[in-house]
């Protein structure tokens, strides 16, 4: 028993040593040799199987967290440009907007004030839009909202830091304005269905014709002359009526208004030419 | 029981050529199977520690396509000198076993060298020991204070799973 250990060192010294023996005479192609192999390839084999297979499944799993980790800071990265790209985008809009409307101001013989849209009302029943300018900055009711597009609308009420804007197309606005080409004088007012229509005389209109542009008039000092107002799309003629309507598409998109100049003081001076198509 | 400490053996050496590598640091990695022969050594006698070491020696020697038997040998005469440490020197603590690897290690090495010189092996001991050796018996210092207090670890969950 004591000698036990021994006995199985011995064992190992001596099965290691033939093994070695058997490898290095006559180059491994002896009988014994053949055998050892014979018997030691399949496990071989089968260890290298399982070895690449290991080493393949080692990989798999390595690039894996690899390929998910670059993913996961992809996808951050994606996102926070995406997010600094529309917020580019926005600023790049708003500077487009502002520089127009500083050009229109420039261009205008007329003391303005720019008002940002801070609300908006578009229910059917009234359409206005709410300005961040109020009676501390000077903003009386009437006064006219123009963008460089024409005419928005005037203020209907003022309150201490905002106005409300009442959109041309308010179902209870009501605008003066002509034909800018024949001159025809009509009232343009306001739809439920948030259209325009120009309703004027029948005996005086009736060269009116569809692309015609529709300016402010001026009467009655409350808008300068030759603000456009929209663009005549359809004629209603109702034969015999003393007045005629005309359809008319707003030159304002007014959904699209995210700041207005307000008109703070008067002029008689017409600025139809002042207003150029595209801003 | 035997059974269990081949299939350890097994699966270090098997980890040692799948897993290992993937650990390397400048070329070195650490050598598995030689720290779980001592260790096991360490808790089983000679006889056990002799058998685990000649069956992972035999396996890595299967496994790199060297000459089968030199890390038989070497891994034997490992696990069987380690098993009979207990006895003679106070060698339970980590702080003795740590340093005992790396000192086991460069042992290991020496006496492959010395066994592989009968065999003509062309490389300088200077260089095997500077490039080889010494790399990998930190190394397996290192590994081996990380598996000790794993194995620590382990049994005193199992220790506190039995008293509850």
């Amino acid at each position: 028993m004591r000698f036990r250990k021994y006995a199985l060192l011995l064992g190992v010294l001596l099965t290691s040593l033939l093994l070695l023996t058997v490898q290095t005479r006559g180059g491994g192609q002896t009988r014994a040799g053949d055998v050892l192999a014979f018997a030691l390839n399949p496990l071989q084999s089968a260890l290298a199987k399982i070895h690449r297979g290991a080493l393949g499944t080692w990989h798999v799993f390595t690039d894996w967290r690899a390929v998910r980790a670059e993913n996961t800071a992809l996808r951050a990265d994606n996102e926070r440009m995406r997010v600094q790209s529309l917020q580019a985008r926005e600023i790049d809009e708003e500077n487009r907007r502002l520089r127009r409307l500083l050009s229109l101001r420039d261009r205008l013989p007329l003391t303005t004030l720019t008002g940002e849209i801070i609300g908006r009302e578009g229910g059917g029943w009234a359409r206005s839009l709410t300005v961040n300018r109020g009676r501390t900055d000077g903003i009386a009711q009437q006064m006219p909202a123009i963008v460089p597009e024409g005419l928005v609308g005037r203020v209907a009420q003022v309150r201490t830091g905002a106005s409300v804007v009442q959109l041309l197309n308010d179902p209870t606005s009501t605008v003066g304005a002509v034909v800018q080409r024949t001159r025809t004088a009509g009232l343009v007012e306001g739809e439920p269905s948030g259209g325009l229509r120009f309703k004027f005389m029948a005996r005086d209109g009736a060269d009116v014709t569809p692309g015609d542009l529709i300016v402010t008039s001026g009467v009655g000092t409350l808008f300068p002359k030759g603000i456009p107002v929209g663009r005549v799309t359809a004629i209603e003629d109702k034969g015999s009526a003393l007045f005629h309507f005309a359809v008319v598409a707003p030159a304002v998109d007014f959904a699209r208004v995210e700041e207005v100049l307000l008109l703070t003081g008067q002029s008689t001076q017409d600025v139809a030419g002042l207003f150029i198509p595209g801003g | 029981m035997r059974l269990s400490l081949l299939l350890m053996a097994f699966g270090g050496s098997l980890a040692q050529s799948s897993v290992v590598p993937s650990w390397s640091i400048a070329g070195i990695t650490p050598d598995l199977p030689l720290i779980l022969t001592a260790l096991i050594a360490l808790r089983r006698g000679p006889e056990t520690g002799c058998l685990v070491g000649f069956a992972s020696g035999l396996f890595q020697d299967v496994a790199s396509g060297g000459l089968l038997g030199v890390q038989a040998l070497s891994r034997a005469l490992v696990g069987f000198g380690v098993g009979f440490l207990p006895g003679k020197l106070t060698v339970n603590h980590p702080v003795v076993q740590v340093p005992g690897l790396v000192i086991l290690t460069v042992a290991e090495g020496l006496f492959r060298f010395g066994l592989l010189q009968l065999f003509h092996y062309p490389a300088k001991l200077n260089a095997l020991i500077v490039h080889v050796i010494l790399p990998q018996a930190l190394y397996n210092g290192f590994i081996g204070a990380a598996s000790i207090l794993a194995f620590e670890a382990a049994q005193t969950l199992r220790r506190r799973q039995t008293w509850i």
